[in-house]
């Protein structure tokens, strides 16, 4: 989706100082920002506080967007830098890794997040977790929202060949953590 | 399990749904904060940090500076007192005023040449003296018979058949064979430069 022409008019505005004419762009890209972050973090909290954080940074840095790329991708950069440099974030992914442990054996634990029935979705934001957080950067960009490695590359700011190396560790992580999990249900 | 497999999974796994009331809420969330910030336009923002980069660097600067500074005198200090004892120097000096030199002189004020104003310096061996008076030091090259201006008072440099050097002041004698002579506060040291011959 390229920037419209009211996309354009509301970052004219928001740059001149104008904090309302920010909002129409936070319900634009709301869902995304917030869909990115919950992968990023496993945690719907973490997850609001850096989709806030994301929007808050980019009406800040607004000056440095200069309109050659898409609205959304420059926001979905701050995004991911966010999430890169989210502060406790070896802490809370620890935390988030019991949490996850914990809800494997918990009846309790498994209504949040997600619904009793979504077991898929937990298991593989489980697996998400147990990622380092750039190689998981990757995996949500490249296969969450279908950028290609060099979109991601200049995202993360590391070269294309990087990208596809942290891919494919991620995936081969990921295929060895999700067969064994399958293995344990059965 | 396949790369398509494990795309298959991965997207199957559901961001957990949230109702319109938290998207509505989000919003006005952000704006408040951002309306709460204490200065919301990026140029005013972004100054304060830019000055503290700056004063630190500038501050970094100065101590390098000062640091480099006085590396560089305690060079020049170590460089002016070799240098009366470059022979090439000496040789150059004594060549350019034959047997006018009675001493080249080093303080706090420089260097300093002494010449006579005849040619009548008797051709010897050099002699190197050092002398600190407890605020000040000064070095010299000069020939045995000199008179001369030194430390505020006037002193004599002989130097003897056995290769010893004599400094008589107005109120000391100071000889490199018996030390014990030097008076006043003074601290001496003397000797030859026999390697420089003319």
């Amino acid at each position: 989706m390229g920037d419209t022409d009211e996309e354009k008019v509301w970052v004219l505005q928001s740059r001149n100082g104008d904090p309302a004419a920010f909002e129409p762009l936070i319900r634009a890209h709301q869902r995304m920002i917030h869909s990115l972050t919950f992968r990023m973090t496993g945690s719907l909290a973490d997850a609001e506080d850096l989709t806030q954080e994301t929007f808050i940074r980019a009406y800040r840095q607004l000056d440095s967007y200069q309109g050659t790329a898409k609205f959304s991708s420059w926001l979905y950069r701050i995004a991911v830098n966010a999430c890169l440099n989210w502060r406790q974030r070896e802490t809370r992914r620890e935390q988030v890794h019991k949490n996850w442990a914990r809800a494997s054996t918990s009846p309790q634990m498994k209504t949040k997040p997600f619904a009793d029935n979504d077991e898929v979705s937990q298991s593989v934001q489980a697996a998400l977790m147990k990622l380092p957080a750039k190689q998981r950067a990757a995996i949500v960009l490249t296969v969450y929202d279908g950028h290609n490695h060099a979109e991601a590359a200049r995202m993360l700011g590391c070269s294309e060949t990087t990208v596809s190396w942290r891919v494919f560790a991620s995936r081969r992580k990921l295929k060895r953590i999700l067969s064994a999990q399958g293995g344990r249900d059965e | 399990m396949n790369n398509d497999d494990l795309d298959k999974q991965l997207k199957a796994a559901q961001v957990p749904p949230l109702d319109e009331d938290y998207w509505e809420s989000m919003p006005r969330a952000i704006l408040a904060r951002l309306r709460a910030g204490p200065i919301n336009r990026p140029a005013e923002r972004h100054w304060f940090p830019r000055l503290a980069w700056g004063g630190a660097l500038a501050c970094a600067c100065l101590v390098i500076g000062f640091a480099i500074g006085h590396w560089h005198g305690q060079l020049q200090k170590n460089d002016t007192y070799a240098l009366l004892q470059n022979e090439k120097m000496l040789r150059e000096v004594l060549t350019l005023f034959p047997n006018r030199v009675r001493a080249i002189v080093q303080n706090e004020h420089g260097m300093q040449l002494v010449l006579s104003d005849q040619a009548d310096v008797p051709a010897s061996a050099p002699l190197y003296v050092h002398i600190c008076d407890g605020k000040q030091c000064s070095s010299l090259v000069t020939f045995s018979g000199q008179e001369l201006e030194i430390a505020g008072q006037k002193i004599t440099v002989l130097a003897d058949a056995q290769g010893g050097i004599i400094l008589e002041g107005n109120q000391f004698v100071w000889s490199s064979s018996a030390q014990n002579f030097a008076q006043g506060g003074l601290k001496i040291e003397a000797r030859r430069l026999s390697s420089i011959t003319l």
